[in-house]
């Protein structure tokens, strides 16, 4: 009876003191991303990341003597079944952050129901600028965002490409229109010629009715805000009908998929990326070479570093602050971590202070790192 | 650029045909919309798919051939999943009230959709480059060889698909099933084999515009049917649904419809104005383009 209620008293005071051990032994992790759809290739690359971040936290012993668990969840690129997933997720009381989602359009939404269980949700892949403006302070981000990577895009074709008419094609969602608007906006502020500016729809397939026209402009270079599975179509299709110059899109369109779609057709086609290639990262060396190791044929998708970085972020939060919610988003929000992405903080709205943005060009039907900013800040 | 979108228009427009007499010919005979036709389109993609994967390991590569064995499977295996569909599903509600066969078609198309999604995944396959594809151009208009392709063989199916309901016993069956199904029973038609054979033939057809899109985009996914389904739909409706003259010509007046739009006005609002073009049809001749011939049935 007497040690029973010491430990009672003990436990309570634990409770008190807020950071500490949290008396459970599992606790879980969500990711929320496409496992299945149009965007699947970057979403399973996120996937198997996740799943070697856990494993790589469980094996450290990150949280003592307490198992993390890894709960994957399908969004399917689709803003309604996000917030269907999200509404799923708050209600288990387990889990103490979320990694996701993919695309802006699904992080947005959601990222209103976290908010009122106030969940931390770290995106490594929604670069629409809105996401973390909206004044929520669970919200944070590891990847650049549309503004820096839409405006870094427009002085690269204009001062390093020296093409000076473009045409400008975008899908009409949250992350592809608003990627494509800031790209114009600075392109025509430094003096380019935009010679079209078209919404697409996503699953269309045919799109050479547009690209007849946009031809009509003779531009140089055609800019897409949106992701690989149209891409690689309006790659294709824009060669087919002798509109032979290269594409470039943002992070949407850096995976090999892109390629994969659009045959031959994509050779010397660009994409920006958020964040530099693992294989610039010195400190992701080791994370490339066991990633190989864990899943043998795969390729490391374009989101999968910044995956791994987000996850391991809350996890070594979590290790130092505990089950506290509030206190987790504050442990996060001063935190200054080191890992395979270099240095990572987050400023006021939640946003990384890591900026950097690589250029990627097809060559034999992959990605390959072409040139780099240094960090943007 | 006005040909060039006419020739965009033309490739569309093929697919679409082919596709909508699928839906044309079993609304003609069964008053029915098969919303399952979509996935069989969907299914024969897939077919050709997997036949393009394998053909190269058996047979030396000759390209008529090959066309022959991909198009001809394509045709055979639809056709009877149309027929398997049409004897599971529709043929026990072929007397209950007209909305049950319709939720049953809808019923049909989410099985089949999530049975290929569960079978080979859920991610776009690329199409096998197993041709290669020739890229033609004459005084600025850039044809390749899949666009004649779709243009040729659609044109022949639907001319061959014409003399089979004009020529033959079967076609003078097909239509008198079509007008009454009581008065060709009773005049010795066995109904059941007609509507079989409808089945049969819509399917096949929506098969072969199943590979035709495949080949020619050179990617499919298990939803790749949904978004056509419902222009080649439109195209049946547009030139008069149950009338096999009207899906063809509503499906070449959708595609350049569409084409034209996008070329002159907007991407953002083709399928606007393909909408509100098939509305103020619809408006002035509520049975479509050809739709005399339905109206004295209704």
């Amino acid at each position: 009876m007497k040690y029973a209620r010491l430990l009672f008293i003990g436990s309570l005071l634990t409770l008190l003191i807020g950071c500490g051990s949290t008396g459970t032994d599992t606790v879980k992790v969500a990711l929320v991303c496409p496992l299945t759809g149009d965007d699947a290739a970057h979403g399973q690359g996120m996937k198997r990341a996740f799943i070697m971040a856990i494993e790589d936290a469980n094996a450290q012993k990150k949280l003592g003597g307490i198992t993390i668990e890894a709960l994957p969840f399908d969004d399917r690129s689709d803003p309604k079944e996000a917030v269907t997933v999200a509404n799923q997720v708050i209600s288990d009381r387990g889990i103490i952050g979320i990694v996701g989602h993919l695309n802006s359009g699904c992080s947005i939404p959601a990222s209103q129901v976290y908010a009122k269980r106030n969940l931390v949700q770290i995106t490594p892949a929604s670069t629409n600028p809105k996401l973390t403006q909206q004044g929520l302070k669970n919200v944070f981000r590891v990847c650049g965002t549309d503004d820096v990577q839409g405006s870094f895009g427009a002085n690269y074709v204009f001062d390093t490409l020296g093409f000076t008419k473009v045409a400008v094609i975008h899908d009409k969602t949250a992350y592809g229109q608003g990627l494509a608007e800031e790209f114009q906006k600075q392109y025509l502020a430094i003096g380019g010629t935009v010679t079209s500016f078209d919404g697409i729809d996503r699953g269309e397939k045919d799109f050479k009715a547009l690209l007849t026209r946009v031809k009509e402009g003779e531009p140089q270079l055609v800019y897409y805000g949106g992701l690989y599975a149209e891409a690689g179509l309006l790659s294709k299709q824009s060669k087919e009908l002798g509109l032979a110059v290269p594409l470039m899109g943002g992070d949407g369109i850096f995976t090999n998929e892109f390629a994969r779609i659009a045959g031959s057709a994509s050779e010397g086609d660009f994409a920006s990326m958020v964040g530099l290639p693992p294989v610039k990262l010195p400190l992701a060396k080791d994370f490339l070479a066991r990633y190989a190791q864990r899943w043998p044929g795969e390729d490391v998708e374009s989101y999968d570093a910044l995956t791994y970085e987000a996850t391991m972020i809350i996890l070594d939060s979590y290790a130092k602050c505990g089950m506290d919610r509030a206190n987790l988003i504050d442990t996060i929000a001063s935190l200054t971590y080191n890992g395979i992405l270099g240095e990572t903080s987050f400023d006021a709205n939640g946003d990384t202070r890591n900026k950097a943005i690589s250029v990627n060009r097809i060559k034999d039907g992959q990605f390959v790192f072409y040139e780099h900013t240094a960090a943007v800040r | 650029m006005f040909a060039q979108q006419i020739i965009n228009g033309l490739t569309l427009g093929s697919i679409y045909a082919l596709f909508a007499l699928g839906y044309t010919m079993v609304y003609g005979v069964l008053l029915m919309i098969n919303f399952a036709h979509s996935e069989i389109f969907m299914v024969g993609a897939y077919i050709g798919f997997f036949i393009l994967a394998l053909l190269p390991g058996i047979l030396p590569p000759i390209i008529p051939l090959y066309f022959l064995i991909i198009f001809g499977f394509a045709l055979l295996f639809t056709g009877v999943l149309a027929v398997a569909v049409e004897k599971m599903a529709y043929r026990p509600l072929r007397h209950a009230p007209r909305l049950a066969p319709l939720i049953s078609a809808i019923g049909v198309s989410i099985f089949l959709q999530n049975l290929v999604m569960l079978a080979v995944g859920a991610e776009s396959k690329p199409y096998p480059e197993t041709f290669g594809v020739a890229q033609f151009e004459f005084s600025g208009l850039h044809v390749n060889s899949h666009q004649i392709l779709i243009f040729t063989l659609s044109i022949v199916l639907m001319v061959a698909l014409q003399l089979f309901i004009t020529r033959t016993r079967m076609g003078k069956a097909m239509r008198a099933v079509a007008q009454n199904h009581i008065v060709s029973q009773l005049m010795g038609i066995n109904t059941n084999t007609v509507i079989a054979v409808t089945f049969f033939i819509g399917g096949g057809l929506g098969g072969v515009a199943g590979v035709l899109n495949g080949l020619y985009y050179g990617s499919i996914k298990y939803n790749m049917g949904f978004l056509p389904g419902i222009k080649a739909f439109t195209a049946a409706v547009l030139g008069g649904i149950g009338n096999i003259k009207g899906a063809m010509v509503g499906g070449f007046a959708l595609g350049i419809l569409e084409a034209l739009s996008a070329g002159y006005i907007s991407s953002e609002y083709k399928d606007v104005i393909a909408f509100v073009v098939l509305i103020l049809v619809l408006v002035f001749r509520p049975t479509g383009i050809f739709g005399e011939e339905v109206a004295e049935k209704i």
